[in-house]
């Protein structure tokens, strides 16, 4: 199935770029943590550190934009949403995606490119300190990001047309979440019950699901 | 259509879309790139040359520079780092064996435990979802009340979004211009007093009825004391900590023993006594350390200031004035030039006198602590000095051995996250670094724990860090999106004509409050919280102003009222959480039911807030002095 490969390559793209500059963090906490170190203890600041810090900041949830469409983990107000057919979802999101995504995040990768491109051409570099770092890469972050965004974007919009002719969601990669936090919990765990563990680790990710629709029809059944 | 009618189509488009389950960040910024179109059409120019490009892009550069956003990846990691590295269960298990005589102890470790993890990390969902499985089931099968049993486990799990160190409260100080360490000065009272009035509610209610929470069978929590400990207390006393002392000094007794294969070395009874005395040394360390700020610190700061005010600046700043004045400077501009309303304008403005100049923080009065202690400090830090040491003193003199293995489990399950979370807070609280750095320091922190609690692998590094990833690009790029679309609304002139309808109504403040807090929680029904502070409290901010209302006592309150929204039935996630792995004879009402005394409790507690401030604003108030 071709569009399947297309939609899972996009996500790929995606993920990709998205879970490299997730390490970033990494870097974040060590860079903040030496500063601290250098600034506290040592009593010499580095003059480029902050600027440094809301670079990688800045660049870290860019970066990640696609990738989190591509989890459907950006918020929405999902109270009605999650009750619907799933082919009255398409067919919104098909529509909004259409009307709202589409120019906004193409406006943001001109207007992005045009601000970089400026930045380039003087040779920006952070004028808050003296000998401040260069910002133009930085700057060049939202054309690539809003890109990618774009990007995927147009994957989710090819979901929503394949969704509304089978009235089925197509697959999207598997990738950690939050409720996965109890089954690594559970997993160690030496004082519950095996019973009970193994239910909840058998379901726990439908309890999710089930509670976000607020529909107890989960627990019904069994 | 004039410019104002169009903001308000506006917002009620936003409404309208948001409840269509659209991606709120997308939703934002399409409509506030269509109006902001519209409003800055230019007929001289083409089309590619609108302004709203311009807009868009510095709104977007603007919040990838936040100074105040950049602490949320941070804290957001070391909440993922710290679910991952503690041990829930065991943690469970020790704070239960020590209330096991307490009335409804397993509730009563139920929401310590939420407390807990409130600290650690602010997700609803999986903390009642792991607190169902550890602590409903052992509940149920010891006869508690259904009710207690689920309202305990709701109204704790929700507890986390609220305590501090909480992304929603660093999102809400990015959005109204305040400071992080304010706000969490704050919010530090009333997450506690309302884990406080919970622990009330439970034990009152279980002394009044006992029938509703049994106590435990004498079986079920009896500590297991291993062979060795035993004959040790043989060897030498009952008293553990006069046990372990006289054993290290003379070791030759103790070390003959051998049990269950286990053999007595000297390193393991130096171990031992370390644990023994570790609440001594906590305690110690907390007064000295409450000491040296208060007494210590601030006289050494006063000192300094009159020769070399300069180096004091440096010193004694508030953690937000860090940040280089320049950043401060650069928002003014930006956000002097998106947006030409009057109460932007003059929220930046107070963010520059903020963040941006020492010599205004230093100009102005001296805060509270700044002034030295007066003579009832003395008397009360010594009365409590005091009280805390005969209470431990008393501890001592019964610690036996089943009361020293609870304590050596507390210390190997508890005692790690608590002297983290505590030093966090602390340093940012006391203002010795930033917000940013404290959660830089905090997640290494939580790191190095999980590492030496052996339960940190690469899996899980990967998990942390991914799952950090999605949560700062979902909660960064909404802001992206509402800076756009509120500089949009602001041009058009919405926020005025919002103001000047409200205002034509004459609310006294207590009305408007309860009003503005009302809307809000109606809205925390649906909506979660981050679309809340992010699109609908803005609009409250500049009115708060002509009210004559405190934005940080307001905040506090809105972060009260959404713990309430979120325990309301027939909306409130966590219910359906725990009814996922509830046994089925539990049903979903039974659980509301329980869940409703506290909704109670809450709206108490935010009465309170309101009728005495000063409980709420007492510790932002000491610690950086009044406004």
């Amino acid at each position: 199935m071709k569009v399947q490969r297309f939609l899972l390559l996009v996500d790929h793209v995606s993920t990709w770029c998205g879970k490299a500059s997730a390490w970033l963090i990494i870097l974040l906490t060590a860079a903040v943590c030496i500063e601290v170190f250098k600034r506290y203890l040592l009593n010499a600041p580095t003059a480029w550190s902050f600027d440094a810090d809301y670079m990688i900041y800045g660049t870290l949830f860019m970066m990640c934009g696609a990738y989190t469409l591509a989890q459907d983990a950006h918020v929405r107000g999902d109270f009605l949403y999650s009750s619907m057919k799933p082919r009255m979802q398409a067919g919104l999101d098909l529509v909004l995606y259409v009307v709202f995504f589409l120019p906004g995040i193409a406006a943001l990768s001109y207007a992005g490119w045009d601000f970089a491109h400026a930045s380039w051409l003087i040779n920006e570099h952070v004028n808050d300190t003296a000998d401040g770092p260069p910002v133009y890469q930085f700057k060049t972050v939202i054309p690539i990001a809003g890109t990618l965004v774009l990007l995927q974007g147009l994957a989710e919009i090819v979901r929503c047309v394949v969704c509304l002719r089978t009235g089925e969601w197509p697959k999207r990669l598997k990738d950690v979440e939050e409720i996965d936090v109890v089954e690594e919990q559970l997993a160690h765990s030496e004082y519950v019950d095996e019973e009970s563990r193994k239910r909840a680790l058998e379901s726990v990710h439908e309890i999710d699901d089930a509670a976000r629709q607020r529909s107890s029809t989960m627990g019904a059944e069994r | 259509m004039s410019d104002p009618a169009l903001g308000l189509t506006m917002l009620a488009l936003i409404v309208v879309v948001i409840m269509m389950g659209f991606p709120t960040a997308f939703t934002l910024m399409g409509l506030g790139m269509f109006f902001g179109f519209f409003a800055l059409h230019d007929a001289s120019q083409s089309w590619t040359q609108n302004h709203v490009f311009d807009l868009m892009v510095q709104r977007t550069y603007g919040a990838m520079t936040n100074d105040t956003l950049i602490s949320i990846p941070l804290f957001v990691l070391m909440g993922y780092v710290m679910e991952r590295g503690a041990l829930v269960d065991k943690m469970f298990y020790s704070v239960q064996l020590a209330f096991r005589r307490v009335p409804a102890s397993l509730a009563v470790a139920t929401l310590v435990i939420c407390t807990f993890w409130g600290i650690a990390s602010g997700l609803v969902g999986a903390v009642v979802v792991l607190m169902g499985v550890i602590a409903f089931n052992p509940m149920l099968k010891a006869g508690y009340d259904v009710r207690l049993a689920s309202g305990v486990i709701t109204a704790g799990g929700t507890l986390g979004i609220l305590i501090p160190p909480s992304v929603m409260i660093i999102v809400y100080a990015a959005v109204a211009g305040q400071s992080v360490v304010k706000l969490y000065a704050s919010a530090m009272f009333p997450g506690f007093f309302l884990a406080l009035l919970y622990l009330i509610y439970i034990v009152g209610w279980a002394l009044i009825n006992p029938k509703i929470a049994p106590r435990l069978p004498e079986s079920e929590t009896k500590v297991p004391v291993p062979a060795w400990v035993s004959r040790l207390q043989q060897a030498y006393s009952r008293n553990m900590l006069l046990t372990l002392l006289r054993a290290v000094v003379s070791p030759a007794r103790a070390l003959q023993i051998e049990a269950d294969g286990v053999r007595v070395g000297y390193g393991m009874l130096l171990k031992n006594l370390l644990a023994a005395v570790f609440p001594l040394v906590l305690t110690a360390a907390m007064s000295w350390l409450v000491w040296w700020y208060v007494v210590i610190h601030q006289q050494a700061t006063v000192e300094l200031d009159t020769p070399a005010p300069a180096a004091v600046a440096q010193k004694a700043l508030p953690p937000a004035a860090n940040e280089p004045p320049n950043v401060a400077a650069d928002k003014v501009e930006e956000l002097g030039r998106d947006q030409q309303s009057a109460p932007a304008a003059s929220s930046s403005d107070e963010e520059l006198q903020q963040i941006g100049s020492p010599e205004l923080l230093k100009g102005g009065p001296a805060t509270p602590a700044e002034q030295g202690p007066d003579t009832s400090f003395y008397i009360w830090f010594w009365i409590s000095v005091g009280g805390v040491f005969a209470l431990l003193a008393y501890y001592y003199w019964r610690l036996e051995a089943d009361q020293f293995e609870i304590l050596k489990l507390l210390t190997s399950s508890v005692m790690p996250l608590g002297i983290l979370t505590i030093v966090v807070l602390a340093v940012i609280l006391f203002g010795i670094t930033t917000a940013t750095e404290s959660a830089a320091v905090g997640a290494a922190g939580a790191y190095l724990l999980a590492i030496q609690a052996g339960t940190l692998d690469w899996k899980r590094v990967k998990e942390s860090v991914f799952l950090t990833a999605k949560t700062t690009a979902m909660v960064c790029w909404l802001f992206v999106g509402s800076a756009l679309f509120s500089a949009v609304f602001a041009l058009l002139g919405g926020q005025q004509l919002v103001e000047h309808w409200v205002l034509s109504f004459e609310l006294s403040p207590v009305q408007f409050m309860i009003l503005s807090q009302a809307i809000i929680f109606v809205l925390g029904w649906p909506l979660e919280w981050t679309e809340i502070i992010v699109i609908f409290v803005p609009i409250f901010l500049p009115l708060l102003k002509h009210f004559n209302i405190d934005p940080i006592l307001w905040g506090t309150l809105v972060f009260v009222n959404l713990q309430a929204a979120f325990l309301s039935p027939p909306v409130a996630m966590s219910a359906f959480y725990l009814k996922g792995v509830s046994p089925p004879h539990v049903t979903l009402n039974q659980i509301f039911a329980g869940m409703m005394p506290y909704m109670v409790v809450i709206i108490l507690c935010m009465v309170m807030m309101y009728v005495w401030p000063g409980m709420t604003l007492w510790l932002p108030n000491y610690l950086y002095g009044g406004g």
